[in-house]
């Protein structure tokens, strides 16, 4: 009978992995795993892998170092490289000595992966693929009391058609910590599952900006587990532009009282392209904040989705959780799904959610042309005005302009698309 | 010289006839007001004027300035020199009111042929205009409308009025919300961009804002048509005995 469904890949792992590394058992539970997740799953829904799973896709060897320009956004940011999920000293900038590069073992996070007890983590393919295939584990440490007014800017490049690479980055702030880092997800790779664990200890902030903008065949299912301690505060911040497919999935465990998380982002979907926020908090015990904050353009035939859910368990009194996702449909061939879900076991709690989806506003575009503006620049302006509000909400005034240029020449090519 | 002519204006929406053979002319240097009860299709009028989707004509004609109105975008209509105040302006949250007045400033200036001008210029020339209608630096920085009380909504309405420097001007009760100090502001910002020139019409339901726009003649709209014209006392002849009588008198 023939297989409706290939999942060849993760056979190919499997031979992958026994072969290079054959002594290595804490490996082998990550390879249980034999087949993406079905449409059939609650949590891939929206997202469907069908035609990833019909790919023959072969996990990435490391090879020798390539050339790379790095294109920082920030001047004097501090740069760190990785090529194909391998982090390349020589193509990064020189470290501080309150930043520490290690590489760890599974056994040494394996504890922060367990807080996250659902099947939707456990069984997630990038956190299997990439525990069982990366060949190193890196571990980024901010020291006590670092005030890092340098920014970190993360490189994930490389890859290649028909290939996977499985970065692992460990990022991990100690007490007082506070420090603003970019990551960039800019390869070529077929597959890319690149799985992140924020560690933040008591009063650290972490402010983390995420700009996927891989090449447009690309598939990248992206998976970042948070843990925050006490008066800590993440703040997270997603822009999705590229690739063929782009999850960007987090969960957040506030299990500090006093800690706050927000996990907002962009996405800008034109062509056939797929986006996907998926974001789960989890509000474990009281006095805590969140906001899943999400605004998406879409044109053409693109398709996203926001999967917000926020869980506050009953100890969890005085929890403020806002949720809201908000989509402009440029074209009538685009489709957004928003998928809200509040989990709520305490009873003293402020928890809020909306979502719309729709067409620029008439009323606005009027107002706009009864001033002079064509229709088509009140559009142009209307969708800024869209974006530069979120980006004001979401991330530190002195990035602002940084990450609204980011956008800018996808909208340009969203609206010159719809509009021509 | 007729700047604005209206002949038997025909318009309905959703199937229902709102203006019912509506008919006006304005002269350069005229103030116009209309007045009326509710419903009477006063709001009509004005998204007509502008060109609102859905506000075409059924029947009837718009002239101004010599040229027919109806096949024009609103755009295109405030390129040529007409501009509605709202009586509800909109709020664009995330357009920052001092890039907006740039932008519409400029774009009119392009249209007329003139130079525009640079940043810093056009900053000057605002904070002048501004100040004259006790706009202060700070609502500026604010997204347009985003957040302003009523006062500060017509105020910035009038604001962009004088920065576009309109040939004729609609302004749809702009008076609403507003205390007397405001209303002293706004009339003197009117007041001040009137010349010989130009043209407003002021669609108002209360007498109130014509103490201190004084209107050369009065309009009483009713049921879709305009049922009586007269000079500035019969705004107070309103004001004194209600719109019924003139009603009654009509039917």
């Amino acid at each position: 009978m023939k297989k409706a469904r290939n999942d060849q890949f993760f056979s190919n792992l499997e031979k992958f992995v026994d072969k290079v590394y054959p002594n290595q058992p804490q490996r082998q539970p990550y390879l249980s795993l034999k087949s993406w997740p079905s449409p059939r799953d609650e949590a891939w829904k929206f997202s469907r892998l069908g035609k990833l799973a019909r790919k023959n896709i072969l996990p990435l060897s490391w090879g020798n170092q390539q050339d790379f320009n790095i294109n920082k956004l920030i001047k004097d940011s501090i740069s760190l490289v990785f090529v194909n999920g391998k982090f390349e000293k020589k193509l990064s900038d020189k470290l501080f000595s309150e930043i520490v590069i290690e590489e760890v073992q599974i056994e040494d996070f394996k504890e922060i992966i367990n807080k996250f007890d659902n099947l939707s983590v456990k069984n997630h393919p990038t956190l299997n693929s990439t525990l069982s295939c990366s060949q190193k584990f890196f571990k980024i440490k901010f020291k006590n009391d670092i005030k890092f007014y340098k920014p970190i800017e993360i490189f994930n490049l490389g890859g290649s058609e028909n290939t996977s690479i499985h970065p692992f980055i460990y990022i991990d702030l100690e007490k007082n910590a506070d420090v603003q880092v970019f990551q960039h997800y800019s390869t070529h790779a077929g597959l890319l599952t690149p799985f992140e664990i924020i560690n933040l200890s008591e009063n650290s902030n972490l402010e983390i900006i995420k700009i996927y903008d891989d090449k447009i065949s690309s598939y990248n299912l992206s998976l970042t587990l948070s843990v925050i301690k006490e008066e800590a505060n993440l703040r997270s911040f997603a822009l999705i532009k590229g690739g063929e497919f782009t999850r960007s999935e987090m969960h957040t465990l506030l299990e500090g009282e006093n800690s706050k998380a927000d996990i907002n982002g962009i996405y800008l979907s034109s062509g056939n392209q797929h986006h996907d926020l998926t974001s789960c908090i989890y509000h474990n015990v009281p006095n805590c904040k969140s906001s899943q904050i999400v605004k998406g353009v879409l044109g053409e035939e693109s398709t996203a989705v926001f999967q917000g859910k926020v869980r506050v368990e009953k100890l969890a009194q005085k929890t403020e959780a806002k949720q809201m996702s908000r989509a402009i449909m440029l074209s009538d061939k685009a489709v957004s799904n928003s998928k809200p879900e509040l989990e709520i076991y305490a009873d003293d709690v402020i928890c809020g959610h909306g979502a719309t989806v729709g067409e620029l506003d008439e009323d606005q575009i009027f107002y706009l042309s009864s001033r002079g503006i064509s229709k088509q620049k009140a559009k142009v302006i209307l969708v800024d005005a869209f974006l530069n509000e979120m980006i004001s909400l979401s991330i530190s005034d002195k990035f602002h302009d940084i990450i609204y240029n980011e956008t800018k020449s996808k909208i340009n090519k969203l609206l010159a698309n719809e509009y021509e | 010289m007729p700047i604005l002519e209206i002949k038997n204006a025909e318009l309905s929406i959703n199937n229902k006839k709102i203006l019912k053979g509506l008919s006006l002319n304005v002269n350069e240097g005229e103030t116009h007001a209309i007045m009326g009860p509710n419903g009477s299709g006063k709001s009509t009028l004005s998204y007509m004027l502008a060109g609102r989707d859905g506000y075409e004509l059924d029947n009837g004609s718009i002239t101004f300035d010599n040229t027919d109105l109806t096949p024009l975008s609103p755009d295109e209509r405030s390129n040529l020199g007409l501009f509605l105040a709202f009586q509800y302006p909109v709020e664009l949250p995330g357009v920052s009111s001092t890039n907006f007045l740039r932008e519409i400033f400029n774009s009119r200036k392009k249209y007329l042929g003139e130079n525009e001008l640079s940043h810093l210029d056009f900053i000057k020339h605002l904070r002048k205009v501004a100040e004259n209608l006790s706009i202060k630096d700070e609502m500026l920085k604010r997204y347009v409308n985003f957040g302003f009380s009523g006062g500060e909504k017509k105020r910035f309405e009038i604001l962009q009025m004088a920065l576009l420097n309109p040939k004729i001007s609609v302004l749809d009760e702009t008076d609403s919300g507003l205390d007397v100090d405001a209303l002293k502001i706004v009339s003197e910002g009117v007041n001040n961009l009137k010349d010989k020139n130009n043209a407003v019409v002021v669609i108002t339901h209360y007498q109130r804002l014509l103490d201190y726009i004084k209107p050369d003649i009065v309009h009483i709209m009713s049921d879709g048509k305009i049922i009586k014209s007269g000079d500035a006392d019969l705004a107070l002849y309103v004001e004194k005995n209600g719109y019924s009588e003139i009603l009654n008198e009509k039917s």
